[in-house]
């Protein structure tokens, strides 16, 4: 089953405008709300035929996809088509985050942050790299998290004092416990496999107060996937995620000593709730010098995270630079000081 | 016109007077620099001494005396200060630059000097510097070795501006080129280090504050623990401007000098 969104007025093909927020036609501009959207096409369970092949609406080609795919363009016509059957039931994404960047926005952001990498090798960000950037809506799981943590610790408070010849120090020790109640809201974790878990991590954080109830539209004219794990396999990941998180609490609820050393501690972490969201990313992949690299940009927030190659040649030029004006530096200050050149 | 043209004549001769003098002054006056009373050196070292002292006074317009001497009535300093004020030494002048050394072999005291522009030269603090690089050689026995080296000191030491430790490590070129490769290291290791993308959330990011608290907190005294150690000695005179046998003072004649004395 695939959506495809029409417009009403002129009949051409209709995306999601990031400016706007609404859906709207590229063609005569009307725009409509996506917010009045009938939920129909999510509450629909369809049937397993629908499932095997997408045809397009619009122009009847064949679409290909792969089996996380939930929306995309159709590869004939470029029309923005929704795999409705792919977000029904179960697979029914909560929350969106939309788009508040677009393409173009993210085009020059990227472009700028290429220039400031002094160490890149030259050429290695044209503009004709930057044009195979693609949006994308990522499958994430938000969890609400109780932590339940009792902390038992040996706390050290020393003092030295002089008296005489000697000088003393003083320990005084304590008996250290907690309990706490913790609680973290709406903790995301990347569902999809094919996303780097370590760059969704760094594209953190997302501002919530644009978190929408989803519907098809948003999705209209990106690509999109669903999630490969559910909220109970990747609990794990979460609690690894918040651990850190729970440890800073405990400890800033501790003070006043030398030191502290950990007897026994106890976290519990249970799910409150778990929801289903897509968050948008930017995303650029490409080849260079036969390693792949990807640049990734909250699509929200415009957060830039990606490794790019460094260039030994740059290295060794910039190094040599400072090196010789650090030197030359150091040299006139000594004569200055000294009166001795070598 | 005639007139006119014999002045300026006149003048061009003035202009030309004082090299003619300098140079007249360089060449003829031939001055004894080294006195070995004490007998340590070969006629063919004293030579060479005097050879190395005229050239490196010329240099520095200062005279590099020396003196060595053996079962005197008086003390070398105030022997090396009477010298002074009755030969009048001085490059310049009487009583002018002059870096003196001395050496008494009976007492085997070794007393460095500095007079006039070798006085701002060569600091108490210097000579003292310049002092314990050469007691060494004197030790030994190697007393040709130990000149040389004092006057070569003299001349490094006389490159520096007053003030100035000539032996501070970072007037060594090495060093200052080891600090520039250094500082090339770490800012385009800084700069390496920027480019990898940084995490952005903080501990508080997901926090509920207004719902997690501390249930129960407690923070129960068990014993005191008390452990003495002695004070660390002070150790005398440790570093600091202090260096030993340095000190600046006057001859009986009234000419200031910097001095520094030690026993070898």
């Amino acid at each position: 089953m695939l959506i495809h969104y029409k417009c009403p007025n002129c009949g051409d093909d209709m995306a999601f405008d990031s400016e706007s927020g609404a859906l709207s036609c590229s063609s005569c501009g009307r725009q409509d709300n996506i917010e009045q959207f009938s939920d129909d096409y999510i509450k629909n369970v369809f049937t397993e035929e629908d499932a095997k092949e997408y045809h397009c609406e619009n122009c009847g080609a064949v679409v290909i996809t792969d089996n996380d795919t939930t929306a995309t363009s159709c590869s004939f016509c470029g029309a923005g088509v929704v795999l409705g059957d792919r977000l029904t039931g179960k697979l029914a994404p909560g929350k969106v985050i939309p788009f508040t960047i677009s393409k173009d926005q993210a085009r020059a952001a990227f472009k700028k942050w290429c220039k400031n990498g002094r160490l890149t090798p030259k050429g290695f960000m044209t503009a004709d790299r930057i044009k195979n950037i693609t949006g994308m809506y990522v499958p994430f799981w938000i969890y609400d998290l109780n932590s339940k943590v009792k902390y038992e610790g040996a706390g050290k408070k020393v003092r030295t004092y002089t008296r005489g010849d000697y000088i003393y120090t003083e320990t005084k020790h304590y008996d250290v416990y907690r309990d706490i109640d913790l609680y973290h809201v709406r903790v995301p974790v990347d569902a999809s496999e094919k996303m780097n878990d370590e760059i969704m991590d760094k594209l953190e954080p997302y501002h919530y107060n644009d978190l929408k109830t989803f519907k098809t539209p948003y999705l209209a004219g990106y690509l999109a996937e669903k999630y490969n794990y559910d909220d109970n396999e990747l609990f794990p990941r979460v609690k690894s995620k918040i651990s850190s998180f729970v440890d800073s609490y405990v400890r800033s609820t501790i003070t006043g000593y030398s030191s502290v050393t950990k007897k026994h501690e106890q976290i519990n972490t249970n799910n409150l709730n778990s929801t289903y969201v897509l968050f948008p990313v930017w995303m650029v992949y490409y080849d260079y010098d036969r390693q792949e690299h990807t640049f990734a940009m909250n699509g929200q927030t415009g957060k830039i995270v990606g490794k790019p190659p460094i260039s030994p040649k740059k290295v060794a030029t910039w190094f040599g630079g400072i090196a010789a004006s650090s030197f030359i530096i150091i040299k006139l200050l000594a004569f200055i000081v000294s009166g001795v050149i070598w | 016109m005639k007139s006119l043209k014999s002045i300026i004549i006149a003048l061009i001769f003035l202009l030309f007077i004082p090299f003619f003098s300098n140079e007249a002054h360089a060449e003829t006056v031939e001055k004894q620099r080294v006195f070995d009373d004490a007998n340590l050196l070969s006629d063919d070292e004293v030579e060479k001494l005097e050879k190395l002292a005229a050239k490196y006074s010329k240099k520095r317009e200062t005279d590099f005396i020396i003196i060595t001497q053996e079962n005197i009535e008086i003390d070398i300093e105030q022997y090396m200060n009477d010298f002074y004020d009755e030969e009048g030494l001085g490059y310049d002048k009487k009583h002018g630059n002059t870096a003196m050394i001395g050496l008494d072999m009976t007492e085997r005291d070794v007393v460095l000097h500095g007079f006039a522009k070798a006085q701002t030269y060569l600091d108490p603090d210097r000579l003292t510097q310049i002092r314990e690089k050469i007691t060494p050689y004197l030790s030994e026995g190697n007393y040709y070795t130990a000149f040389e080296s004092y006057i070569l000191l003299v001349d490094k030491y006389m490159n520096y501006r007053p003030g100035v430790n000539p032996e501070n490590p970072i007037y060594r070129t090495w060093v200052q080129f080891i600090i520039a490769i250094g500082l090339g290291a770490v800012i385009v290791g800084g700069m390496a280090y920027n480019v990898k993308p940084k995490m952005t959330t903080t501990p508080g990011t997901y926090r509920d504050t207004e719902r997690s608290k501390v249930l129960q907190r407690r923070d129960r005294y068990i014993r005191t623990t008390v452990t003495k150690r002695r004070k660390p000695k002070q150790s005398s005179g440790g570093g600091g401007s202090g260096r030993s046998g340095g000190s600046i003072g006057r001859t009986s004649g009234g000419f200031s000098r910097s001095s520094s004395r030690g026993k070898f």
